[in-house]
């Protein structure tokens, strides 16, 4: 099975995104802006998702194109899927209050 | 050699993409005028006033202003609707001084019902008529005005799509042309990158408050933003955040400076990138980009969270709709797009090479190569972003 490929936007961002489906135990290129990672799937992984390039602990800040994209509702291993079951928002809920 | 189109040179010094007669303020006389005369159009909208608070109806008159003082605009036909007890600002005649000021021809049909339909066909007849003897002559790249919308985003939006449409932002400021970006709630989480190039002080200040009020209004009324953004398609597609989304979206906007921050449907005054207040409803979004005086409208698609679909244009009412996306799969699903930059991510492509092909196209369409959506005889409904509370 040859590598499926994925994107880190920033060199500070801990989620890259998948340019290619990747399966669970696949290995993963993930192009950097300096070069390149190599790290293996947790399970399946969706053309377009994002994927774990480092662990990332539970109420940690999870970032993409350098900036935060919310907080990490439980621990991430990295080669992880990043999406709604374990990442939350923190802007705009007006019935929180929360607008970060 | 800078870039040039073929376009309609206006009176007032701008240059159409298209040459319509509009018919104001829309309602069923309206709508039965541009059913019996080639070549105009009106907005169809529900959005004709009633109920609403003095902000929103003055937001309706400077949308018929904005529409009428449109480049793509030849003529004006204005129905009143004869002694019917209106709500003044609603009657399209708003739009009759500014125009007659930009040289437009204006005509008011002062009846109502059948007189009116009868009246205005005839009016409108003639204009078209008259329309049709302008050439379209090479004007200047200066003379484009362009409007993104973003929408079923997914992640190759943020990753193509808007970076490609952004690259030809850039190239039509460049040119001296005019660029407008959107959709409030979809810069928070990315204000700061945003607010970091406008232009001055002033414009930075007046686009924090825009989005910090957005924000309390969601407060205000205790709603969540996050449970309507981001939208379902958006998350079956793999964006998880209203951040993220954000982060994404705010490439389509390109790399200038932000040289303002307009109210929805409101005309810039110099050229540059602009941003607009508005919701992100593209119904909504599209026709406030006609109304600040757009003749080039975009909706830029992610739709990966999409199976197959037929596109349907006319929110720019006077401007035509082009649909670009970035996804190579949604390029091959969906009918009606007229240009892909997904050859980024399947062919490893540039940004710089899709959105200059992008802008090379955008050229031949304001020179009269049509929108795929053109070519349907099908107007989608249009809102018109009114933020106040309805009585």
């Amino acid at each position: 099975m040859t590598a499926a490929s994925a994107i880190q936007l920033a060199p500070t961002d801990n989620v890259a995104t998948m340019v290619s489906a990747a399966e669970d135990g696949q290995a993963v290129t993930v192009n950097t802006r300096g070069g390149r990672l190599q790290i293996n799937a947790a399970g399946d992984i969706p053309f377009g998702f994002k994927i774990a390039v480092a662990d990332i602990a539970a109420g940690d800040q999870v970032y993409k194109y350098g900036a935060s994209i919310g907080q990490a509702t439980a621990d991430i291993a990295v080669g992880t899927l990043v999406h709604v079951h374990n990442l939350a928002g923190l802007r705009a809920g007006g019935d929180t209050g929360r607008t970060g | 050699m800078s870039a040039t189109f073929l376009g309609y040179p206006r009176p007032d010094g701008s240059a159409g993409t298209r040459n319509h007669v509009l018919v104001l303020p829309g309602g069923w006389e309206c709508q039965q005028i541009v059913n019996m005369v080639n070549g105009t159009v009106t907005p169809t909208s529900a959005d004709l006033g009633v109920a609403r608070t003095r902000s929103d109806r003055e937001t309706i008159a400077r949308m018929h202003t904005g529409l009428a003082m449109n480049p793509n605009v030849y003529a004006v036909v204005i129905v009143t609707g004869g002694g019917k007890i209106n709500e003044g600002m609603l009657n399209g005649l708003h739009a009759e001084e500014p125009c007659r000021a930009a040289g437009k021809p204006v005509e008011i049909i002062d009846c109502d019902g059948w007189d009116a339909i009868a009246q205005g066909s005839r009016a409108a007849a003639r204009l078209v008529h008259e329309a049709s003897a302008q050439r379209r002559q090479r004007v200047g790249a200066s003379n484009l005005r362009v409007g993104v919308k973003c929408g079923a985003s997914d992640p190759t939006s943020g990753l193509v799509g808007n970076p490609s449409l952004g690259r030809m932002f850039d190239r039509v400021v460049e040119a001296g042309g005019t660029a407008i970006f959107s959709e409030t709630t979809e810069v928070i989480g990315a204000e700061h990158e945003l607010a970091d190039r406008c232009v001055n002080s002033e414009v930075r200040k007046r686009f924090l408050e825009l989005i910090e009020d957005h924000e309390e209004v969601a407060r205000g009324v205790g709603q969540d933003i996050r449970t309507i953004n981001p939208v379902p398609a958006n998350i079956a597609a793999g964006i998880s955040t209203l951040e993220e989304k954000s982060l994404g979206a705010v490439h389509k906007g390109g790399t200038a400076p932000i040289a303002g921050v307009l109210e929805y449907a409101e005309r810039p005054t110099a050229p540059g990138l602009y941003f607009m207040d508005s919701s992100v409803s593209h119904v909504v979004v599209l026709p406030g980009m006609a109304g600040a005086g757009c003749n080039i409208v975009f909706f830029q698609l992610g739709g990966g969270g999409w199976s197959r679909r037929t596109l349907t244009g006319g929110q720019g009412i006077v401007a035509p709709q082009m649909w670009v996306t970035g996804n190579p799969t949604t390029a091959a699903r969906v009918t009606g797009i007229d240009f892909s930059s997904g050859p980024a991510i399947s062919e490893g492509r540039s940004i710089e090479e899709m959105g200059d092909k992008l802008f090379d196209l955008v050229l031949e369409v304001a020179s009269g190569k049509l929108a795929r959506t053109e070519m349907l005889r099908f107007f989608d409904p249009v809102q018109y972003y009114l933020p106040g509370p309805s009585f």
